[in-house]
C-alpha cells in the first residue's frame, strides 16, 4: 500500500493544518518557561513544540506503509511495540529528534532517489549523542570502504536499527551486557554471512550460538568495535598471538574449560614463537614467514584440537598444516612442533631428558671447573705471601 | 737459574703460524655463535632483545650466526686435514691424546693447591688443562654440528629420525651453548689470561721460563734431544705424495658435506601463502 493512499482530500489538509497549528501553538505558549532550558540529557523536559511520538505512529505504524525513492521503495511502517522497547524510545527521545526535517504532514521531499543513499544520508545524525562512537568509524575499514566509493560499507544504522535497537551495555558499568554479546555475530553476519557461516561452526562460535556461552569471542572481541581495522595487513597478522592471548593465558576463563593458559609461553619457547615475538617487536608491520597462531589454528573456523576431522591434535591434520609453509615435511615432521607441551616423563620425553641432562650436567661442569680455579688462585694467593714461587 | 733466562731470554716455538690462524677463525667463529645464538636462546631478556635489534633483526642474526657456523665447519675441516698431515707425514706426537697420566696430573694439581701434595705435576707439551680444553671443544663442536645440522634441515632430520629430534636438538644446542660459553669464560679465560697473559697462541713463542713452569717434560725432552726430529726431505717429499690425493679427496668430502649442511633442502618457503579470511581451505571444513 502507498502512502498516497492515505493522503486525506486536499480540502481536508488546510483545516487540519490550521487546527494543529494552533494545538501546538497554544502548547508551546503554554510551557515556554521550561522548554527554554533545553538540556541535554534525553530525560530532561524536551521542546514541547515538536510532535509527539504518538502523532507520528498514529500513521507509520500502518502496516506495509512506504515511500518511494526514485525507482526503490523505503519501507517506513514503524512497529510501535519494538520502537516502545527501544533504547531511543526508553531514553524519551522523540522522532523528529532524528527526522529534523519533518515537523509537519504532509512531509518535505525527500532529495535522495534510492533507499541506501536515504540511509547514509543520516549518519550524521547519530553523531549528534553518539559522538564517541560516530568518530571511531571514521577509522574504520568500513568507512574507508565507503570513501572508496562502496555505498554498502556499513554505517551506524545497519549494525543499530535507530527505531529497534534495545540497550547494549550495563546502565551502570557501561560494559556490553552478556545479552549484547551473545548477537553480535549476528549482526556482522548480515553482510558477512559467508564469515558467519565458519564461525558458527568454530569451538567459538558453536558455544555462542549453540550454548549461549558468552566468554568465547565474538566478532568485537578479535575485530574491534566501530573503529574496526583490516584484519589482513600484516601488523595484524604479527600481533595475532598477542590478540589470541587476551584471552587465553586469563586463567579466569581458561580454567573453567581445563585449557592451559600457557600456550603464549611455549608458542614463544618455540623457533616460530621466538622469531614471532623478536620480529613483532622490531618490525611490527613487515611480514614473517614464521606462523601465527591463525596459520595452524584456522581464523573464523577453529576448531578444538582434538576434533577427529580437523583438530590438529591429531599429527595428519597437522601435517596439512605443516605443509603450508613446509612443502616437503613428512610423517615424522608434525613433532618437532611440541603442541605447546611442556617437555615432562610424558610428552616430549627425549627433550626432557635432555633438558634434564644439562641441568646437572651444566653445573657439575662449571661447578668442577670454578672449584679448581678458586683453588688454584687460593693457592697461588699463598705462594705469594709465603714468598715461595709457584712451579 | 731462571734470572739467567730472562736475562737471554731463550725463545722455543710452541705453535707455528698456520695454528694461530686456526685459532683466530676458531676465536671468531665461536665469539659470533654465541653472541647471535644465546639471545635466541632467551628471547625474553632485555639485553638479548637489545642485541638482536641492534644486529638488524632475528632473520639477520639467524644469518650471522649460520655464516659463522661455517665459517667454524671450515675451521674443523682446515683441523682435520692438518691433523692428518701432522700425523701421517710428518709424524707428530699425538700430544694431545688424553692418558691417565692426565688424571693424575690435575688431581696432583688439585692436591697441591689445597696443600695436600708438596709438588705441582711436571707436565709435557699439552698440561691436564689445555688437553680437558680441547676436548671439551671437540665434543661441544660434535653436539653443535648434529644438533645444528637438524635445526638447519628439520624436514631431512625427520626423514630418517623421530620429529621429537629436533626439538630435543634445539635443547641440547641451548643447554651446550651456555656450558660453552661459560666453560670459556671460566676455564679458557682463568688458564691463559687471568692467571698469566699466555701470548703463546698470538706470538707463536714461548720463553725457556715460561716452559718451565708449564711445559717442564717438553722443555726437558727438547733438551736432552729426545724429540722426534723431522723427516728428512726425501721421506717427507715421498709421505707427502701419498698424503695429499687422500686430503684431496678428504676435503672434497669435506667441503660437500658442509655444502650439504647449508643446502640440504629448502625448510620453508619465504612467503607463507595467505589464509582466506573466510577460512583455511585445506583443512576441509569450507562447505
Amino acid at each position: 500500500m502507498s502512502l498516497r493512499k492515505k493522503i486525506p482530500t486536499p480540502r481536508l489538509i488546510p483545516t487540519f493544518s490550521v487546527i494543529l497549528g494552533l494545538v501546538i501553538l497554544v502548547y508551546a505558549l503554554a510551557s515556554f518557561p521550561t522548554s527554554a532550558q533545553a538540556a541535554p540529557s534525553f530525560s530532561a523536559p524536551r521542546q514541547e513544540d515538536k510532535p509527539n511520538n504518538d502523532f507520528c505512529l498514529a500513521c507509520h505504524q500502518e502496516e506495509g506503509l512506504d515511500k518511494t525513492l526514485g525507482k526503490e521503495s523505503l519501507p517506513v511502517t514503524i512497529n510501535p511495540t519494538e520502537f516502545g522497547n527501544s533504547v531511543h524510545s526508553k531514553e524519551g527521545l522523540l522522532c523528529v529528534d532524528c527526522h529534523t526535517d519533518i515537523s509537519d504532514y504532509p512531509h518535505p521531499d525527500v532529495k535522495v532517489k534510492n533507499v541506501r543513499d536515504f540511509t547514509l544520508s543520516f549518519t550524521e545524525t547519530c553523531k549528534e549523542c553518539h559522538e564517541d562512537q560516530y568518530l571511531k568509524t571514521h577509522d574504520s575499514v568500513h568507512q574507508k570502504a565507503l570513501d572508496e566509493g562502496n555505498k554498502e560499507a556499513a554505517v551506524c544504522m545497519d549494525c543499530h536499527n535507530p527505531h529497534t535497537q534495545t540497550r547494549l551495555t550495563g546502565q551502570t558499568s557501561g560494559e556490553l551486557t552478556p545479552a549484547a554479546r551473545l548477537h553480535i555475530p549476528e549482526t556482522c553476519a548480515k553482510c558477512h554471512d559467508d564469515i558467519y557461516a565458519f564461525y558458527k561452526e568454530s569451538v567459538h562460535g558453536n558455544a555462542l550460538t549453540e550454548e549461549g556461552n558468552t566468554d568465547v569471542p565474538t566478532c568485537i572481541d578479535c575485530h574491534g568495535v566501530h573503529n574496526i581495522q583490516s584484519p589482513t595487513t600484516v601488523t595484524f597478522r604479527n600481533s595475532t598471538p598477542f590478540l589470541c592471548a587476551k584471552c587465553h593465558t586469563d586463567s579466569s576463563i581458561m580454567d573453567k574449560y581445563g585449557i592451559s593458559t600457557n600456550v603464549l609461553d611455549s608458542y614463544v619457547a618455540d623457533f616460530h614463537g621466538t622469531t614471532v615475538k623478536l620480529f613483532e617487536e622490531q618490525f611490527p608491520d613487515q611480514p614473517t614467514n614464521k606462523p601465527v597462531c591463525t596459520d595452524c589454528h584456522g581464523v573464523h573456523d577453529i576448531s578444538k584440537p582434538d576434533n577427529p576431522d580437523t583438530g590438529i591434535a591429531l599429527r595428519e591434520n597437522l601435517l596439512v598444516k605443516c605443509q603450508r609453509c613446509h612443502p616437503d615435511a613428512t610423517a615424522n615432521f608434525p613433532d618437532a612442533w611440541m603442541s605447546h607441551y611442556t617437555p615432562s616423563p610424558e610428552n616430549f620425553p627425549i627433550v626432557y631428558a635432555v633438558n634434564l641432562f644439562y641441568k646437572f650436567f651444566i653445573p657439575a661442569v662449571l661447578g668442577g671447573m670454578i672449584f679448581y680455579v678458586l683453588t688454584d688462585i687460593y693457592r697461588r694467593i699463598l705462594n705469594r705471601i709465603k714468598g715461595v714461587k709457584h712451579s | 737459574m731462571s734470572k739467567k733466562a730472562i736475562d737471554k731470554p731463550v725463545l722455543y716455538e710452541r705453535f707455528p703460524l698456520w695454528r694461530r690462524i686456526e685459532h683466530i677463525i676458531m676465536v671468531l667463529s665461536f665469539s659470533t655463535l654465541g653472541l647471535t645464538g644465546l639471545p635466541q636462546k632467551f628471547p625474553d631478556s632485555g639485553l638479548g632483545i637489545a642485541f638482536v635489534q641492534g644486529l638488524g633483526g632475528i632473520e639477520n642474526l639467524r644469518t650471522i650466526h649460520h655464516v659463522a657456523a661455517i665459517v667454524m665447519m671450515f675451521g674443523t675441516a682446515y683441523h682435520l686435514l692438518y691433523m692428518g698431515y701432522s700425523v701421517l707425514v710428518l709424524r707428530d706426537r699425538m700430544s694431545m691424546l688424553p692418558s691417565l697420566q692426565d688424571a693424575k696430573d690435575g688431581l696432583q694439581a688439585l692436591l697441591y693447591n689445597i696443600g695436600f701434595a708438596k709438588e705441582y705435576p711436571k707436565m709435557g707439551r699439552y698440561t691436564f688443562e689445555e688437553k680437558m680444553e680441547y676436548w671439551a671443544f671437540v665434543w661441544g663442536a660434535a653436539v653443535m654440528g648434529a644438533t645444528g645440522f637438524m635445526m638447519w634441515n628439520p624436514i631431512t632430520a625427520t626423514k630418517y629420525l623421530p620429529g621429537e629430534f629436533v626439538p630435543a636438538a634445539k635443547a641440547a644446542h641451548g643447554g651446550e651453548a651456555v656450558l660453552a660459553v661459560l666453560a670459556i669464560i671460566i676455564w679458557h679465560m682463568y688458564g691463559v689470561h687471568i692467571r698469566r697473559f699466555n701470548k703463546a697462541m698470538f706470538t707463536g713463542m714461548q720463553t725457556e721460563e715460561e716452559m718451565l713452569h708449564e711445559h717442564p717434560l717438553e722443555l726437558e725432552e727438547i733438551k736432552s734431544g729426545r724429540m722426534r726430529h723431522k723427516p728428512d726431505p726425501k721421506t717427507l717429499r715421498k709421505r707427502q705424495l701419498i698424503y695429499f690425493p687422500i686430503a684431496a679427496i678428504l676435503a672434497i668430502a669435506m667441503l660437500g658435506g658442509i655444502y650439504g649442511f647449508i643446502n640440504t633442502e629448502e625448510t620453508a618457503l619465504k612467503t607463507i601463502p595467505p589464509i582466506s579470511v573466510t577460512a583455511t581451505p585445506e583443512n576441509g571444513a569450507a562447505p
